[in-house]
């Protein structure tokens, strides 16, 4: 008879993600990429609603400036500053860079990460009049 | 030396009496400067020979010691006594393997995997002993030299959720090796590797996590690996539709 009896032990399907902090962090980056998919679509909806006319794009316009239009702009933004930083957090993994001999510091690419972010913002707040 | 009690909870599973595993308590005698390995092996030479687990170097080069410590998967030589205040560890056999017995878990899955992606060099052109040796500059090595450094511990495996949940993957540390060996400049055995890499089960498996290159104690991040190694497919694809791209 083989003597070997191998135990496995059981993982749940629906909850393994709960049972690790790192694991809670993966899941709200998981969940904050849908946050940015709305958002998106919200604007993209705004474009086509400005090219449809006047009256289309007042009714979008006061749509989104409606309470409950505010309220989910808040929550998206939050998401979309967790979705930013624990994608950039991560890009020194994805994106390897040599230098002859040396591999760049994380540190930089990171940085420059956020340089180009920072420089793109204040364009578009240059663009819509707010700096 | 100062000597502390340690209560050491260890998950054990004798197959041929157990239906399934249990903790047992050890108060353990320490000193101050042991890590979890020498306390195992005080109980296992004085307390209970029972006590199955595996360990070899005692200094983070074997890999034969890898294991749950207090929920972490990690080296138990590597894992010092001092950093658990509280005196009470619970010791646990690797996660998201079988186990055979006690903390000994079952490895045949792993090494199957780490065969199938051909972890060797298949050279770029077959050179005679008098055409002499393949060389390499240091910026050469430099490109693959972290990812040499896995001693197959098998902590990446015990904390990757796209294993646990789905064992067809081939994980962490074996695509972290098939990519050491694709970014060798002596080696030319990518496609071979393609087969069982940018298979389904394969890199694309992996939803970046990253908790592999949490736990990894030789600092290989096989998160880093996987991605690099799905940046170079997606820019094979693209290219693959420039005129003379291979289609
Ligand atoms: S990649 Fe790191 S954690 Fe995984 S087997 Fe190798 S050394 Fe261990
Ligand atoms: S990054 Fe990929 S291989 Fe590493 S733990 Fe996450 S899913 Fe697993
Ligand atoms: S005993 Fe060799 S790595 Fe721990």
């Amino acid at each position: 008879m083989n003597p070997r009896k191998p135990y496995v032990r059981p993982i749940s399907k629906t909850s393994w993600f709960m049972t690790q902090g790192r694991y809670k962090v993966y899941m709200l980056h998981e969940i904050s990429s849908l946050f940015v998919a709305i958002y998106t679509a919200i604007l993209i909806i705004g474009l086509v609603r400005l090219g449809e006319g006047e009256a289309a794009w007042q009714g979008w316009l006061d749509a989104v400036t409606s309470p409950i239009g505010v309220i989910f702009h808040l929550i998206a933004f939050v998401f979309a500053l967790i979705h930013t930083t624990s994608w950039f957090k991560a890009v020194p993994q994805a994106m390897r860079i040599q230098r002859g001999e040396e591999i760049v510091p994380g540190k930089l690419i990171v940085g420059a990460h956020y340089g180009v972010l920072a420089a793109v913002s204040l364009f578009v707040l240059i663009l819509a009049g707010v700096a | 030396m100062s000597e502390r009690t340690i209560e050491l909870e260890v998950l054990r599973y004798r197959p041929e009496q157990d239906q399934e595993p249990f903790f047992q308590t050890y108060k353990v005698p320490c000193e101050e400067e042991w890590v979890v390995l020498d306390a195992l092996n005080y109980v296992k030479e004085e307390m209970d020979r029972t006590l199955s687990y595996r360990w070899s170097c005692h200094m983070f080069v074997c890999g034969s010691c890898g294991m749950m410590i207090d929920g972490e998967p990690k080296l138990a030589c590597k894992a010092f006594l001092k950093d658990y205040p509280t005196g009470k560890i619970r010791v646990e056999p690797l996660s998201n393997f079988p186990i055979e017995r006690d903390l000994v878990v079952v490895l045949d899955d792993f090494v199957e995997k780490l065969e199938s992606v051909k972890p060797y060099i298949i050279p770029k052109e077959e050179r005679t002993v008098e055409q002499g040796e393949y060389l390499q500059t240091p910026a050469q090595l430099k490109a693959f030299k972290q990812y040499t450094l896995c001693i197959n511990c098998l902590c990446c495996y015990a904390v990757c959720p796209q294993y646990g949940l789905d064992e067809s993957f081939v994980g962490p540390a074996a695509l972290a090796l098939a990519h050491r060996y694709n970014m060798d400049s002596r080696d030319l055995g990518r496609a071979a590797r393609d087969d069982v890499v940018a298979a389904a089960e394969g890199i694309w498996h992996c939803s970046f996590v990253g908790a592999c290159s949490q736990v990894c104690p030789k600092d290989v991040d096989p998160a880093g690996a996987i991605q690099q190694a799905k940046f170079a497919h997606g820019i094979d694809y693209l290219t693959s539709f420039l005129p003379g791209g291979k289609r």
